[in-house]
């Protein structure tokens, strides 16, 4: 066996853990300049990504239809908690959202907004898990990346633009800037198995009418 | 025929549920104007007091003793439950009428034929550890007695006999060194035996049938044949009842819905029973906690699949249990439902994933709704309108829906529009659409809606009403 071949074994054991657990399955964000910089090629499950955009309507959640679109075409299911407007369902069905897949979770306090989180990544039925909360602290962030774990789901934990100024313990943590001209820009601000600390250019789709 | 026996000694007690292990607790009943200990807890019994003891004599041994009135309606419904409880496991069940005199109070009972169920269950030996696994979950202090005669039974389980006798003869050979007492003759009855030397079944059971019937009655007599099978027994057989019932009357005020977690798992267990012994689960159920002055507090327990686990109702009752302010001490409990869900829907295949997936996607569901309420959890659907707020729906998560067809449109949709002050027509990425609508309905719109893009780089859904030209604010294209 040669090195390489001996280096290739031991990244796939650090990867296969102790516990013989099976690699993350992987959800292609079908963005090209995106998936090269994510390590596998897109979004992992098992994991929660920070999303901090700079302001809504920028393509904050187009960035991750594809992947939603493709894991309710795969029987799993997707919620969102708390969501600050309404998810329009035509524009979802667009993007390829089966709705029948998908469930809104509406919440008063944030409390219930982390638990609900915490309770949907749990359920191996949910492959991804997009939330709102208004506060959030390092303590919940890490009881979530380990529901996550747990449940083999992605969380999508969406912050203000102030957060990526702090540490989180999160797995990914990407700042999302609009371009005047189009597409944005993602700041990689933290990507376990992967390169930080650089920026990615890339247009998410827009949605293709019905 | 063949009966299983329950004897429950400690039920007075137990139907009270109000069981402090620390604290001597003896329930007391009056008869004419003395009162009487009648059960006793383990601490109780821990400092010398016994059933059957005068309470002055009680208090006079253990000053601090807490002593409860005994509740004969309790104790029938406690044992009303457990009947129902024990159909799961055979469709003749007798239960014995609550004794009214204190001295016999620790005599409640209920009856199960077993003859037919054994095979069902796999054998004898499973079939008891099964019954008591079952018993000891809902912790009732139980004896068992297994004979041909249902007095056989009640006898055998009342004496601790664990033997189980499947004829006459036996039955017989295990009893006959038993003292007089054990038959809780009437009082009159039991000293005239007494009297002429008779102080053992066996020699009771040797003298002449006749005999007896003429020295000591006929009531003896034909207990007697009752006993060992010489003559029938009929006896009222517990009918299922269509609706389940159960009711739990506190002896204390509960304050705390901690307190009353306890008592509800018992209820949901029996409850569980009741489910497989109709072959059915529920859906839907309703707990109604009852207060002194205050109108009754009622919990609608719902569950996204019908099921009988107690486990799972367990779960989801004390969800929402702990999150409701209760406005006065519960004085009573109780569980009700009243619609069954058929048992073709509850089969669960171990061996499908898909089916245990099923199970834990319902159970984080019904944790959700419990916790967050029914309308905190919903799915989507578009609809067919041209309006974009009357263009979706809330729907029932998990439901297909027809998919009509759109323009393009943006992932956030504001509840309301919101009015923009806009000097100039902005320079729009995309429009106009114009959307007229809604006549018949008296929601009457004329809008050109346009995609714009503002300095920063986000694109916004607006558009101009065109009968009060102005500018609203719709949605993002996130």
């Amino acid at each position: 066996m040669n090195r390489a071949e001996k280096l290739q074994e031991l990244a796939q054991l650090c990867h296969v853990g102790r516990d013989g657990v099976a690699p993350p399955a992987v959800a292609p964000s079908t963005l090209p300049e995106l998936d090269a910089a994510l390590p596998g090629g897109g979004w992992h499950s098992g994991t929660i990504v920070e999303l901090m955009p700079t302001e809504t309507g920028i393509g904050e959640l187009r960035l991750l239809m594809p992947a939603l679109a493709q894991l309710t075409r795969s029987e799993r299911y997707i919620a969102l908690i708390s969501p600050p407007f309404i998810p329009f369902a035509p524009a979802l069905a667009q993007h390829g959202i089966r709705l029948e897949r998908l469930l809104i979770v509406r919440t008063q306090k944030d409390t219930d907004t982390l638990w609900a989180f915490e309770q949907t990544l749990r359920c191996h039925s949910f492959g991804a898990v997009l939330a709102w909360p208004q506060q959030i602290k390092d303590r919940e962030v890490r009881r979530l990346q380990l529901a996550a774990e747990a449940g083999r789901s992605i969380g999508f934990l969406y912050r203000s633009p102030a957060a990526a100024r702090e540490a989180s313990p999160a797995a990914m943590r990407l700042k999302l800037q609009a371009r005047t001209n189009g597409g944005m820009d993602i700041e990689i601000l933290k990507c376990r198995g992967g390169r930080s600390g650089i920026s990615v250019h890339c247009a998410p789709h827009q949605n293709c009418a019905a | 025929m063949l009966w299983l026996c329950i004897s429950l000694p400690q039920l007075p007690l137990e139907a009270l549920r109000a069981d402090a292990p620390d604290k001597a607790l003896v329930v007391t009943a009056c008869e004419g104007s003395t009162r009487w200990v009648i059960c006793c807890n383990a601490q109780a019994e821990r400092v010398n007091l016994r059933p059957a003891m005068n309470y002055t004599m009680a208090l006079a041994i253990y000053p601090q003793v807490t002593a409860l009135e005994r509740k004969p309606g309790g104790e029938k419904a406690a044992l009303d439950r457990l009947a129902a409880w024990g159909y799961q496991f055979s469709s003749t069940v007798i239960v014995a009428d609550i004794p009214g005199k204190p001295d016999r109070a620790r005599t409640a009972a209920l009856w199960l034929e077993i003859g037919a169920s054994l095979k069902l269950f796999g054998g004898f030996r499973k079939f008891i550890e099964h019954v008591e696994q079952e018993l000891d979950l809902l912790e009732y202090s139980y004896q068992l007695g297994i004979a041909p005669t249902l007095e056989g039974a009640a006898l055998l389980a009342r004496a601790g006999i664990r033997v189980a006798i499947t004829n006459v003869d036996a039955l017989y050979k295990h009893i006959r060194s038993l003292p007089i007492s054990t038959l809780l003759l009437p009082p009159n009855v039991a000293e005239q035996l007494d009297a002429s030397g008779v102080r053992t079944l066996c020699v009771l059971l040797e003298l002449p049938r006749d005999a007896v019937a003429k020295r000591f009655g006929t009531q003896i007599g034909n207990f007697l044949d009752r006993l060992m099978g010489r003559a029938a027994d009929p006896r009222p057989i517990f009918e299922l009842p269509a609706r389940y019932h159960a009711s739990f009357e506190f002896d204390l005020e509960i304050r705390s819905t901690e307190a009353l977690l306890f008592p509800l798992q018992r209820m949901l267990r029996e409850f569980a029973g009741f489910l497989r012994a109709r072959d059915s689960g529920v859906q839907r159920f309703t707990l109604t906690l009852s207060h002194r002055q205050q109108a009754p507090t009622q919990l609608h327990i719902g569950l996204s699949t019908p099921d009988r686990n107690a486990d799972r109702f367990f779960e989801v009752a004390r969800e929402q249990l702990e999150r409701v302010a209760l406005a006065a001490p519960t004085i009573e409990l109780v569980l009700s439902a009243d619609q069954f869900a058929s048992p073709t829907a509850l089969q669960p295949d171990l061996f499908n994933a898909a089916f245990q997936e099923a199970e834990t996607l319902s159970r984080t569901l019904d944790r959700m709704t419990a916790r967050l309420g029914d309308s905190a959890l919903h799915g989507l659907k578009p609809v067919a309108e041209h309006r974009p707020e009357t263009s979706w729906t809330t729907a029932a998560f998990d439901a297909r829906s027809a998919a009509p067809r759109f323009p393009p449109r943006p992932l956030w949709l504001l509840p309301e529009p919101r009015p923009l002050q806009l000097s100039a027509l902005p320079s729009a990425i995309s429009g106009p659409e114009r959307i007229e609508s809604g006549w018949w309905d008296s929601g009457d719109v004329q809008r050109d809606y346009f995609i714009v893009r503002t300095s920063s780089g986000a694109d916004l859904w607006i558009f101009r009403d065109l009968s009060t030209d102005s500018w609203h604010l719709h949605g993002f294209w996130s």
